[in-house]
């Protein structure tokens, strides 16, 4: 096998005819030298993407370690005879890679895979009979859609609050703003704050809680709307709904009982 | 209609809040509530027991008296001896503006040197059902 020239200059981060050179080389030969220097050029790649992810609680590294990963899969995976870039390619097996790992470690609490799978079925149906009845399902109704008992509907239901696959993390601090957040989507705005002001503890508490937290808090307990119209209105599910509201309340408790000490 | 009544008795530990969640949603299931409505009543259950839990000894017990009437589920926490003695309190004024907005009923009874939360919440009528 021929040696594969070094490079000697400073290497350009996400050089094409590089890639394609070390591509061909790791094809034809199986050289684990072309197959590093391809990781090391990528490894930029690796690192803006897992900084997206980076207030999801995990550190940086970690997550860089896990896009590294899905970069090995995408070089060793790549076929070079298509007309597409690497980065093109690479780019969604990276977070794909990203986001499994979050989806494995989302269950907070040490959930058995037949309660994890129901309660994604759980959330499925919900959402399919709100569309289908127009109206919240029973929970008789959304037991009989999936073929189990009400109790076991109700458990998938408590066991939901354990997962945290989809981020309702606050994007405090984030200033580069692209996270995948859902909360992205929830409009900004302070109405919240003007319907309280004569509430002082509670006005107090409601500051340390993000523009998006306030607009659910307001929409559910100052404009009465149901968690599907809530839902409806922000474009979430109705379990998303559920869940940022009870971190949104746990948030308040938190800080109306830290006022009050 | 005769109303049932079921009492549950549990540590003022937080580790207990999810049977007081798992009670009280099982009975809002029980009188044909929605998805909507039984999450408000497991908010609006475990709010109380939080709360309870704050006004009651970490050594003793707290108990929830569920009624279940004609579509309407009423929960009775305490009685607690050790707070809300006194209106006004920041966390008393939290409870209260979560528990009324999710309860059709919301009110706490004081005597002297106790006190017990109650509430209510109603299953809204659907279209086909008696009484709708």
């Amino acid at each position: 096998m021929p040696k594969m020239a070094k490079r000697q200059e400073r290497r350009l981060v996400w050089d094409k005819a590089r890639t394609r050179e070390l591509f061909c080389h790791l094809r034809e030969y199986d050289d684990e030298q072309s197959r590093d220097e391809l990781i090391a050029m990528y490894l930029n790649l690796v690192k803006y993407l897992a900084s997206r992810f980076r207030n999801r609680g995990e550190p940086i590294d970690d997550l860089v370690q896990v896009g590294t990963i899905g970069l090995i899969k995408a070089i060793d995976r790549f076929d070079t005879t298509r007309d597409v870039e690497f980065t093109t390619y690479a780019t969604p097996t990276i977070i794909g890679e990203l986001k499994r790992y979050f989806r494995d470690k989302g269950w907070a609490v040490k959930v058995p895979r037949r309660l994890q799978e129901l309660s994604f079925r759980v959330n499925q149906a919900v959402d399919y009979l709100t569309q289908q009845l127009q109206r919240s399902p029973t929970i008789p109704e959304i037991a009989d859609h999936l073929g189990v008992t009400s109790e076991e509907v109700l458990e998938a239901f408590e066991t939901s609050e354990a997962y945290n696959f989809v981020s309702l993390e606050s994007d405090r601090g984030n200033e580069g703003g692209d996270s995948f957040s859902i909360l992205e989507y929830i409009g900004k705005d302070d109405q919240l704050m003007g319907v309280i002001d004569d509430r002082t503890t509670l006005a107090v508490a409601v500051r340390y809680l993000t523009p998006q937290e306030q607009r659910v808090l307001y929409l559910r307990f100052f404009q009465g709307l149901t968690q599907t119209e809530i839902a409806g209105q922000l474009g979430i599910s109705q379990m998303q709904v559920s869940r940022l509201l009870r971190k949104t309340l746990r948030s308040l408790r938190e800080h109306i009982i830290m006022e009050e000490a | 209609m005769l109303s049932d009544r079921i009492t549950l008795t549990v540590p003022s530990r937080s580790e207990f809040a999810k049977t007081v969640r798992m009670t009280a949603a099982e009975l809002a299931s029980r009188l044909g509530m929605s998805y909507d409505e039984v999450d408000d009543v497991r908010i609006a259950a475990e709010e109380a027991f939080v709360y309870a839990c704050d006004c009651a000894d970490p050594s003793s017990e707290i108990v929830f008296a569920f009624t279940l009437g004609d579509g309407t589920l009423c929960i009775d926490v305490g009685p607690m001896e050790t707070c809300c003695t006194s209106a006004g309190a920041p966390a008393e004024g939290y409870a209260e503006f979560i528990l009324r907005s999710v309860c059709d009923e919301f009110s706490i009874e004081r005597e002297v040197g106790r006190c017990t939360l109650h509430l209510c919440r109603r299953a809204e009528r659907r279209a086909g059902e008696a009484g709708a």
